[in-house]
């Protein structure tokens, strides 16, 4: 309880700090929850928006930020990554990304956050304004946050702590070859996996009751205690699976056990999109720049299986594969949605998979994700089209205070650009 | 027929023994050109009178020519054919050695039966066959009526202990930076914590190269194995050593149980090859399959070296130089001489290829292993005109636990098990001599069924007995000796109960070996039914690659109206224009060329409104289609190695590239060492063999590198112990293999003038010469500013201009140094954080280094990127503000002024190949889709034909899926070897499925 009002007060803080009252005048200005301006007119109260039409007129004196040609959009939203875990892949010393342990729910993503990290602003220039900071490791890595990529300290970024719960689906691939057992013992151990993570269940389930049941005799204990939101039902399962085998699985071991669940990488999904349209299962797609897995499957099979999805009516998000490569590479979300509009997903959901959808899935849906009255003045202004890879991100703002653009690369490029030039 | 005068080899002395022993081998080989029973006639001598005391003090192979007239001179005088032996009380004599055979139907050879023949046998030789001979008062008699006489059959490629796995070398390996360590030839490591001590006494300096390894040495068989070898029906073999690359020659010997010295009929039969990279925990060079055809090739050289030395010597004695001992070296001259032939077990269809231009670079006469994939590209087997030995180790599909198990399993496993029993009978298509054999087959009683299966897929009976007899016979040099039953050869049959071995449920009955019988024991009625294939299997449902592959429209005359053209040239962007290609390349481009032309019927007319056309795109650095690993990372110099030796034309990735409208790639070797391998570049033709590939304009480079990788720092701790491990190491050892290298160009150029020695040919300094003479192209892995100024001086020092720099992450903050020295700029668009050594990396530098003057391009290094250059090219635009039609030109006009084919392509203008690509956007555009690829007026890529290829594709695999599930519920369900083999077979596809080449993410690689 003492975190929960040290979280709120943080968001209080920031607001704080924001410029009172602005209007900002833009090009267009995508709402993404509904129809698009053009031009358009936010208008920003402590931090948050209180109009948005073509224009708005105001009784107040309201600080006017003309836009002019640029456009408007919501923060984008980069779901399942290693941001801020991790500062360079090959050095060890800079990891933070993974546990060891194979059932550590009370592992907590967001408290090792570094703010400093120089893949933070690298990523803001790409227009991130907030990600979703997921463990690794075991078969339950713990529990994920969402932080603003914006704050002096991790308080300050904190948006959105014990987000979800994080399984990795147990392998589910046959490993064949001269040296590994046949495919019946591998059966059998991939069943004795599924048990072992489904008794973790039984054995929370029985916890949670006698905590219910305010036995007195229970001792409390913490990877217990954090498994208690999930069974409860007021937290999501974010389940790491690939393979077809491993999704099969997962949506019929969530249905059988009554739990939400969101399936994350996903690179099979749209084998079984109906499916997962069915039972409602939404999807964190990283698979779009992987190679097709079967020489038959097209050579664009995963190019366009966000738009097969889609039409499926699964509730899509795209992100990139999480670890620590994504997370420097994070400013490229906007391509990889580009390159899912290029394949068939309407240009309207391939915005929404990168800020509505996964602001939905995190549960910050009331504050991020869309430009509608009542959320966060958190945009970015952009010179162009946002899904197109030539277009760059002028400006941002994070609940409504505008965040520099500037970072290791602009630093480094301002200042070899003007390196006199060397005579021979 | 008996060589050897006393069976008990402890009877006389022992020098004695061993020199008749030496003269009876290479009798052998002379017999064939000696009539039988002209020799029976000769009297007996021992032939030491006639040995010169040379014989003594070498090695019988040092002289091989001196040793041959010995050898005949032995021959004119004595007799090979010896009494039989009268042996002292409590033996067992020697069973009476004349019978008699009748009743039984003879198959004398391959297509003739003879029905009312006899034989008869004196002293292991068959003294006469046909009709109506009566029997000799003092033979034996053997009613054989119900049974069916062959020539024995031989397995010409055994291994006695079953041990030995064929050679494997279908998989693409990705850089693995922490699988290799260093140690071998040349560069031991620092002193004290060498990893590679060799062969210990005189030998070849890399311990996988044993030349001088006998099958016949140390030939002591278990008596089990030759049982069990003839209860299958096999009377005569040649066995063969089974470790490394050279590994050594093999002994043909007879499977009766007597003294080994009377049962190897010949040895030093064939010089055996492998292309085998190590296996498991030894690291030493080579490790991939470049560096093993780079070591032979090397082996070769050095013994062509060893005998042009000793020759050099011989006619111009120099005081204080003398030949050195070698005898690894030695044991290759009859090879190099063509006294004997080389045996090449090449693990592959695109091997074959490899295998048999590596044996025409040396003139060696070979014969090839089948690998069971020359199903892939039939031709180039074809072209070898080798014989082939032909293991019928054919896989059998697994029995998957769940019918989603078998999404695992891919199109090319399938068809590699369906495709395998007709591969012998598609080698006899190809009008190639086979000869059968037992290896590789886990359980060798499998070997009639998988020969019934070969049947079944059209291997007709008399080529198949052929290649169990006649042909293995003769290879080995004993086609007068074995092969048939005919008068005067050696009295070896394989006895079958009925009328037919080529049918199921065929029994041996016995076998005769050397005129002796071997029964076999009577069979029980086997518990299960041997297993009747199922009927699906026995009609092919595979598809040949080569359906899917090949030019999908081509013309000599192509001309594409009104479309916005980039042309990457001087023309910059031309609206509403047209384009006339002839003979594959580009004649004209202008504005309403397309009215005035005359079409022919075969005209292609491409519509080209609201298209884009650009260039095909270069990738100035790709690893995707390299066979066999992409790094020989054990030596810090790999100089020696070459991609243009493993291109691997099999790869999926070409046609996924060419989909995103790539036509020319720069293969090169990983950054495992500061000296790497030597590179490739090929265009995408997809469908063409790995040397049609080649841009055979394209001149010779090759990889180098600096910083992290080659220092071995993100290797473990344990890879301390390698030159270099600083960047100060890296220097020095550069510094040092040049002015080698130029130490080497020195002696070569002494000894050209007359003085010295010839020097010893080494291809890691060939190539550094190369270099140096400035036809070879560096292309340079490199990171931070410091690492990169100086090599580029260090090369200045030595007169080079350096290709490439590759990656050249710090490259923006010495532009202008780079600009000036003149080399390329090859990078990512926006990489960076994965290393120490890429913290200051920003997505401007490519823009940067061109607003300097350099030549920039951006490349892939990853099978993805390599799919979507033109996106990344996009990136030059959004960071550094560059034109359009300079980003373009970054995967463009630019690599290919990097990698000098730019007089070729690159761009679109008159004279230059047609290799162009169709979008429905700007290729800028994130949203464009690349319609078209076209290479030399040839288009290879479709996106509409795409979807009926992949739907061509899945109906394929459903086919061959329901046929395996079927041979697999058939089965008895073991997950045996063949079970086993069923998932290795696959090209390619095995551990390919990531994403980029440099980074160490995990996740990255799924």
């Amino acid at each position: 309880m003492r975190t929960l009002i040290f979280c709120f007060t943080a968001i209080l803080c920031s607001s704080a700090e924001s410029a009172d009252r602005f209007l900002i005048r833009a090009a267009t200005i995508h709402t993404v929850s509904g129809t698009s301006f053009t031009p358009g007119e936010v208008l920003i109260s402590n931090g948050r928006i209180v109009a948005v039409g073509q224009a708005i007129t105001t009784a107040d004196s309201a600080l006017l930020i003309d836009l002019k040609s640029l456009q408007l959009y919501p923060g984008l939203i980069a779901a399942n990554t290693s941001l801020g875990l991790t500062e360079i892949s090959g050095v060890r010393a800079t990891q933070d990304t993974t546990e060891v342990g194979n059932f550590s729910p009370d592992v907590h993503s967001w408290i090792a956050v570094n703010p400093d990290s120089e893949l933070i602003p690298v990523a803001r220039a790409g227009g991130i304004t907030h990600v979703q900071v997921t463990p690794q490791g075991g078969t339950i890595s713990g529990q994920s946050g969402v932080i603003a990529l914006t704050g002096w300290s991790i308080e300050d970024m904190i948006v959105r702590k014990g987000v979800a719960l994080h399984i990795n689906w147990p392998e589910m691939g046959l490993q064949l070859g001269a040296k590994t057992k046949s495919p019946e013992e591998q059966v059998k151990d991939r069943e004795k996996k599924l048990r072992e993570l489904d008794e973790f269940f039984n054995e929370a389930d029985a916890y949670a009751k006698a905590i219910n049941s305010g036995a007195t005799s229970l001792s409390k204990h913490p990877v217990w205690d954090s498994m208690l939101p999930v069974i409860t039902r007021k937290q999501t399962i974010v389940v790491q699976a690939d393979d077809l085998r491993q999704i099969k699985a997962a949506v019929a071991w969530a249905k059988r056990r009554n739990y939400s669940i969101i399936i994350a990488g996903a690179k099979d999904a749209w084998r079984v999109a109906d499916l997962l349209a069915k039972e409602k299962i939404p999807v964190i797609y990283d698979g779009t720049y992987l190679l097709p897995s079967l020489e038959n499957d097209s050579y664009d099979a995963q190019f366009k299986a966000p738009a097969t999805l889609h039409r499926a009516n699964v509730p899509l998000t795209l992100s990139f594969p999480i670890g620590s490569w994504s997370a420097a590479n994070l400013r490229n979300l906007p391509h990889l949605a580009a390159q899912a509009t290029a394949h068939g997903l309407p240009q309207n959901e391939s915005l929404r998979s990168i800020t509505l959808n996964p602001a939905k899935l995190m549960g910050v849906d009331d504050r991020l994700g869309s430009i509608e009255i009542g959320k966060e003045a958190t945009f970015i202004a952009v010179d162009g089209d946002l899904l197109d890879i030539r277009t760059n991100v002028k400006r941002m703002w994070i609940a409504g205070n505008e965040t520099s653009l500037e970072s290791r690369h602009t630093r480094l490029y301002d200042r070899y650009k003007n390196r006199p030039i060397k005579k021979p | 027929m008996k060589l050897d005068p006393f069976p008990d080899p402890k009877t006389p002395s022992l020098i004695f023994f061993a020199l008749i022993n030496r003269v009876a081998e290479v009798q052998i080989d002379i017999l064939r050109s000696v009539r039988l029973q002209d020799r029976e006639n000769c009297c007996l001598h021992f032939p030491v009178v006639l040995v010169s005391p040379d014989i003594f003090m070498f090695s019988h192979r040092f002289d091989f020519r001196m040793f041959g007239l010995v050898a005949i001179c032995v021959i004119a005088i004595s007799s090979p054919l010896l009494a039989v032996p009268f042996l002292p009380p409590g033996h067992k004599p020697v069973p009476h050695g004349k019978h008699y055979l009748t009743g039984a139907t003879i198959i004398p050879k391959p297509g003739v039966t003879n029905l009312n023949f006899v034989i008869i046998v004196n002293n292991g030789v068959i003294e006469s066959i046909g009709p109506n001979i009566k029997p000799p008062a003092d033979a034996r008699i053997w009613d054989m009526t119900g049974t069916t006489l062959y020539p024995g059959f031989i397995d010409i490629y055994l291994t006695l202990s079953q041990s030995a796995s064929p050679v494997v070398t279908t998989m693409t390996i990705p850089i693995q930076a922490t699988s290799r360590v260093e140690r071998g030839v040349r560069f031991f490591g620092v002193p004290g914590q060498e990893t590679d001590s060799g062969i210990a006494g005189p030998s070849y300096e890399n311990d996988r190269i044993t030349p001088e390894k006998r099958a016949s040495d140390g030939f002591a068989p278990d008596p089990k194995s030759l049982e069990s070898l003839r209860e299958l029906g096999f009377t005569a073999a040649n066995i063969i050593p089974t470790k490394g690359i050279l590994r050594g020659s093999s002994a043909f010997i007879l499977l009766n149980e007597s003294n080994p010295n009377d049962s190897i009929l010949r040895a030093d039969v064939f010089q055996h090859f492998a292309f085998e990279p190590e296996r498991g925990g030894d690291d030493s060079y080579p490790g991939s399959l470049m560096g093993v055809i780079a070591a032979t090739r090397q082996a070769l050289l050095d013994a062509q070296h060893h005998r042009d030395i000793a020759a050099h010597l011989k006619t111009k004695p120099q005081a204080g130089i003398r030949a050195p001992t070698n005898p690894a070296l030695d044991s290759l001259q009859p090879l190099l001489a063509g006294n004997m032939t080389a045996v090449i077990e090449p693990g592959s269809a695109l091997m074959v290829d490899r295998a048999w231009r590596l044996a025409n670079e040396f003139n060696l006469k070979s014969i090839i292993v089948s690998s069971g994939q020359e199903w892939r590209r039939p031709e180039l087997a074809a072209a070898t005109k080798s014989p082939f030995i032909v293991p019928l180790n054919f896989s059998e599909p697994p029995k998957l636990p769940d019918a989603d198990d078998w999404n695992q399993v891919t199109l090319d496993q399938l068809r590699a098990w369906d495709w395998a029993p007709e591969n012998p009978a598609l080698l006899r298509r190809q009008g190639l001599q086979i000869a059968l054999t037992m290896h590789g087959l886990a359980d060798r009683k499998q070997f009639h069924n998988k020969l019934l299966a070969a049947i079944g897929r059209d291997l007709n009976e008399k080529d198949a007995l052929a290649a169990l007899t006649t042909t293995p016979a003769e290879l080995c040099g004993l086609g007068q000796m074995l092969g048939t039953i005919e008068k005067d050869k050696i009295a070896n049959f394989t006895v079958v109960t009925g009328t037919n071995y080529f049918i199921p449920d065929a029994k041996i009955h016995s076998v005769w070996i050397n005129g002796q019988s071997f029964a076999n024991p009577p069979q029980k009625p086997a518990a299960k039914k041997p297993i009747d294939p199922p009927k699906a299997t026995k009609v092919r449902a595979a598809k040949s690659p080569a359906d899917f592959r090949g030019p999908i429209a081509a013309s000599k005359s192509i001309v594409i109206s009104n479309a916005f053209v980039w042309t990457s040239g001087p023309k910059g962007f031309l609206e509403n224009t047209d384009i006339l290609i002839e003979g594959g390349k580009f004649k004209a481009i202008g504005k309403k060329l397309a009215a005035a032309i005359n079409y022919t019927k075969d005209t292609i007319i491409i519509n080209g409104t609201g298209r884009h056309i650009t260039p095909g795109l270069i990738d100035a650095h790709n690893h995707s289609m390299i066979l066999g690993g992409v790094n020989e990372s054990t030596l810090p110099s790999t100089a020696m190695v070459r991609i243009s030796d493993v291109v691997n034309s099999e790869s999926e990735n070409i046609y996924l590239q060419l989909a995103g409208g790539l036509t020319t790639a720069n293969l090169l070797h990983g950054s495992a060492n500061p000296i790497g391998g030597q590179n490739a570049v090929i265009k995408l033709r997809h469908g063409d063999a790995p040397q049609d590939l080649i841009f055979k304009s394209a001149p010779l480079g090759i990889k180098f590198a600096l910083g992290e990788n080659v220092k071995q720092s993100n290797w473990g701790d344990k890879k301390t112990t390698r030159f270099p491990q600083s960047r100060m190491g890296v220097r020095t050892f550069i510094n040092n293999r040049f002015l080698a290298a130029q130490d080497y160009q020195r002696r070569w150029l002494d000894f050209k003038n007359g003085k010295g020695t010839p020097p010893r040919r080494d291809l890691e300094l060939e190539a550094i010469v190369e270099i140096l003479e400035g036809h070879r192209k560096i292309h340079c892995h490199s990171y931070r500013q410091d690492e990169i100024l100086v090599f580029l001086r260090l090369m200045e020092d030595f007169k080079v201009q350096v290709g490439t720099l590759q990656h050249v992450l710090e490259g923006y903050k010495i532009a202008d140094e780079i600009a000036r020295h003149g080399a390329g700029a090859s990078c990512f668009s926006d990489w960076w954080a994965y290393k120490y050594e890429v913290i200051d990396a920003i997505p401007y530098a490519g823009a940067l280094m061109h607003n300097r003057g350099a030549t920039v391009s951006f490349n892939s290094d990853s099978s993805d990127l390599a799919r979507r250059l033109n996106l990344e090219a996009a990136k030059a635009v959004k960071y550094g503000g560059l034109s359009e039609q300079d980003a373009l030109a970054f995967v463009t006009i630019n690599p290919a002024r990097q990698l000098r084919i730019d007089q070729s392509v690159g761009s679109i203008e008159p004279g230059k190949d047609a290799d162009f690509v169709i979008w429905s956007k700007s290729p800028l555009d994130s949203g464009t889709l690349c319609l078209e690829t076209w290479i030399d007026g040839k288009k290879f890529f479709d996106r509409d034909h795409s979807k009926k290829r992949s739907t061509d594709l899945q109906s394929e695999r459903d086919a061959l899926l329901a046929s395996a599930k079927m041979t697999a519920d058939a089965g008895n369900g073991d997950f045996n070897a063949a079970v086993v083999a069923f998932f290795r077979h696959a090209i390619e596809h095995e551990q390919d499925q990531h994403g980029c080449f440099e980074c160490g993410d995990e996740r990255h690689k799924r």
